[in-house]
């Protein structure tokens, strides 16, 4: 744990907003390297809908399950836009 | 919790704001709306502890899902417009979807405390400096443990060495005892030694020891046992040097003997071998000389390059013993011996100057192999004969055709001379007209040879004595020279000495008379200096009028060529010579310049004077050339095409263009201008007077053979043609 804090950045809790314009708006607090599928998770257990029914994108691109946070760059405070399917 | 107090805490605020109304238009349209709902808002947000909003807020209140199998719990909290978990409560909800807990940061630096520094923006870690005092404390330490370390080997070292002080004299005694000791075991030996000898001696054992040790030595390997032994290297490369030889390589199964060598002298071979394959590729070397190390030529075979391949690598080899290096040595040196024995040592002193020659002299010519010349016959020349020559050579021809004419030195026997003749008119019925040259010209000689003979046989023909002195005396110089050789060279044409015609003439009268053809002979001399009998020369002359050149020419022999060919078309007035097709200088007189002059003189008058008029320089002369008043020259420029037609301008600039741009008339073009040109053909062949079939002509021939100023085109049946005919005409 030690060597990894040495050279990689360390990692912290990172807070993201995620809306869809219909009138959900959900803060939901993460670690960077959870999956976009964990992410899911949290926001449909803060809104209430099923995580699978849930899409994640920022203009046009669509966040896949198994891909990591920090692997898309998404940092403390960024918005992600709120779908369903 | 902070989350829900910051929320409270905004609440608070916007209530504020309301109640002074000074609304930023920074504040969302959602907050717009909340104006309208404050009042009854606000006292519900006092009851609950949590707030919620109105449904008719954008921010819709969650129902917590029940059938889901993650089981959500129902936002504990949702403030304002935003729903966010506390980090405590994140943690529990992360627990149940099986995730690890939140890193907070806070957590984290605890971790990570291990005397590290990091810098001002907390990205990068320093190392910790050095610290001075620790490190002359580690100085000191090191230093006193290398002391004592040095100290204890020291001492090891001194332990082991022994004190001499300390027992000093009793060894003395002792080493000098000791060595006694040593010296009488010694002497001891050396007695009993010689004891035991003696008894061997007394018993005969040594004799027996020492024929075993010699038959031992017998036995062993030496020179005799490597007898016959092959060594595979030149006995020449084995200098005076001693040379350790193994035994060579060899397959296991296979037999044979055992052979000797040198790695390093086979290794000095393969280096050569390879130093001439190269020379042998860089140079043509087949032609210079190889000389072996004695400085004896190598023995040269043809094409020795390939010697190797066809009998393989030759080697030298020798066998121990058998072949004596020895006596080979001395060859060599022997033949070596010989060779500069022979040799002429040659210097400057003892080779005499000589002045190099352009030819060879007598000796190298011999030396010189010569061709083997053809021996041409060559042909005897009346002049050149003497008389028993000619008469050899007579006997000879008349033998060959089985004449049996015979000359006498005194008797000539002319009667022989006609049946001759008739044996060669037998022979021209058989023979080629070579043949008829050849006899003829031996015929001539025969003459020659009885004309020279004449003087010498008076007897024959008597003549005035001193006549005769002067046919003797015949003054020789080069000019008469000069003229007697030319007579020889037989000319064409009408120069004189062509004998031919005449001699045939004269043939053939010699069935007549005999005597003529002997003083006819001097004639028959042609070119050649002849003295001249005045008593002859009456004869001569009727002889002249006998001797007749043929009124009709021999027909000309057209096929030996184009030319003659011309030359008989011209002759026979077929082809018109040139000259009379050029139009005539009269016809082109109104081309001619009419106010051409040349004027010299004042040209010259012109420059002297500085050049008066410059315009008239260049006008041209004045004057007529008054010398030249007749050369008129008649140039006619003609082109004619590949066929052979005279072109006109029109169709010469054609051809000409076509030449020039490299690229010819079209298909159809050409064959138009064919078809024109053989309508051309035609209507010059056709006459114009008549149809091509010639009716006209047959029409006129039969009606001068019906007697009639008609005819009758149809046949005899239609009798009512014939009299349309009639009524025609």
């Amino acid at each position: 744990m030690t060597m990894d804090l040495i050279y990689k950045k360390k990692i912290t809790m990172i807070e993201i907003t995620c809306n869809d314009r219909l009138g959900k708006k959900v803060r939901v607090k993460c670690n960077p390297d959870d999956t976009v599928a964990d992410l899911k998770k949290l926001i449909a257990a803060q809104t209430g809908t099923r995580w699978d029914k849930i899409v994640l994108k920022k203009w046009y691109t669509t966040f896949k399950d198994h891909i990591q946070l920090q692997d898309y760059e998404i940092h403390d405070g960024m918005n992600l836009e709120l779908y369903y399917q | 919790m902070g989350s829900n107090t910051k929320k409270t805490k905004e609440t608070r605020k916007r209530r504020h704001r309301s109640r002074s109304h000074s609304f930023e238009e920074k504040d969302s349209s959602r907050e717009k709306k909340h104006r309208h709902h404050r009042k009854h808002k606000e006292r519900r947000r006092e009851k609950h502890k949590h707030e919620y909003e109105s449904d008719d807020s954008d921010v819709i209140e969650v129902i917590p899902n029940d059938d889901s199998q993650v089981s959500p719990p129902p936002a504990p909290e949702i403030s304002g417009s935003v729903e966010s978990l506390s980090i405590k409560e994140t943690n529990k909800l992360r627990a149940k979807l099986g995730l690890k807990p939140l890193q907070v940061p806070g957590s984290s630096r605890n971790k990570v405390d291990d005397g590290k520094k990091k810098d001002d923006l907390g990205e990068f870690y320093h190392k910790p400096a050095h610290s001075l005092t620790e490190k002359n404390q580690h100085e000191k330490l090191r230093s006193k443990l290398a002391d004592h370390r040095e100290k204890r080997s020291i001492d090891s070292k001194l332990s082991k060495v022994k004190l001499l002080s300390n027992e000093d004299d009793e060894d003395a005694i002792a080493w000098v005892e000791k060595s006694r000791r040593i010296d009488d075991a010694k002497k001891e030996a050396l007695r009993r030694a010689k004891m035991l000898e003696e008894l061997d001696a007394q018993f005969g054992i040594g004799e027996i020891v020492e024929s075993e040790q010699r038959s031992k030595r017998d036995r062993q390997y030496n020179e005799k046992s490597l007898r016959g032994i092959k060594v595979n290297h030149d006995m020449d490369t084995f200098g005076e040097r001693a040379v350790i030889l193994t035994l060579e390589d060899k397959e296991i199964l296979e037999e044979g003997d055992d052979v000797l060598i040198n790695i390093n002298m086979r290794e000095n071979e393969r280096y050569q071998r390879s130093n001439e394959n190269k020379k042998k590729k860089t140079l043509g070397h087949d032609d210079d000389d190889e000389l072996d190390q004695y400085g004896n030529l190598r023995p040269k075979s043809l094409l020795r390059k390939y010697d190797e391949e066809i009998e393989g690598v030759k080697k030298d080899s020798f066998q121990i013993g058998i072949d004596n290096a020895l006596a080979h040595k001395q060859a060599i040196l022997q033949s070596i011996k010989n060779k500069l024995a022979n040799k002429i040592v040659e210097n400057a002193t003892t080779t005499q100057l000589k002045i190099a020659s352009d030819y060879y002299n007598e000796e190298e010519l011999s030396k010189f192999k010569k061709p083997k010349k053809k021996v041409r016959k060559t042909r005897v020349k009346g002049n050149l004969l003497t008389a028993d020559a000619l008469e050899h050579s007579v006997e000879a021809s008349s033998s060959k055709h089985g004449n049996k004419m015979h000359i006498d030195k005194e008797h000539l026997d002319f009667d022989d001379v006609p049946a001759m003749k008739s044996e060669i008119k037998l022979e021209d019925e058989v023979d080629n007209s070579l043949e008829r040259a050849l006899q003829k010209s031996r015929r001539l000689k025969q003459k020659r040879h009885i004309s020279s003979k004449l003087p010498v046989v008076d007897a024959i023909k008597p003549e005035p004595a001193e006549e005769s002195m002067e046919l003797g005396n015949i003054v020789l110089n080069a000019t008469a020279e000069f003229c007697r050789t030319l007579g020889d060279i037989p000319t064409y044409g009408k120069s004189g000495n062509r004998e031919d015609s005449e001699n045939l003439l004269e043939l053939e009268k010699e069935d007549s008379d005999e005597v003529e053809i002997i003083e006819d002979e001097d004639i028959d001399e042609g070119g050649k200096w002849n003295a001249v009998d005045p008593n002859k020369i009456a004869k001569e002359s009727s002889k002249v009028t006998v001797v007749e050149t043929p009124i009709l020419d021999e027909e000309p022999d057209v096929s030996s060529g184009v030319g003659a060919a011309l030359k008989l078309a011209m002759s026979k007035g077929y082809l018109d010579k040139e000259e009379n097709n050029r139009p005539s200088n009269s016809r082109l007189a109104h081309l001619q310049a009419q106010h051409y002059s040349i004027e010299d003189k004042t040209y010259g008058e012109e420059l002297e004077r500085g050049g008066g008029n410059r315009r008239e320089r260049y006008a041209g002369p004045i004057t007529d050339f008054k010398e030249k008043d007749c050369f008129k020259p008649n140039v006619k420029l003609e082109y004619i095409d590949d066929d052979g037609h005279v072109l006109s301008a029109k169709e010469a600039f054609r051809y000409l263009s076509h030449k020039f741009h490299g690229k010819g008339p079209g298909k159809n073009k050409v064959e138009k201008r064919l078809k024109k040109s053989q309508q051309e053909g035609l209507m010059k062949k056709m006459s114009s007077t008549d149809t091509p079939l010639g009716t006209l002509n047959m029409l006129q021939s039969k009606q001068k053979e019906m007697q009639s100023p008609y005819i009758v085109l149809s046949g005899g049946k239609h009798t009512h043609s014939t009299t349309i005919a009639k009524t025609r005409r």
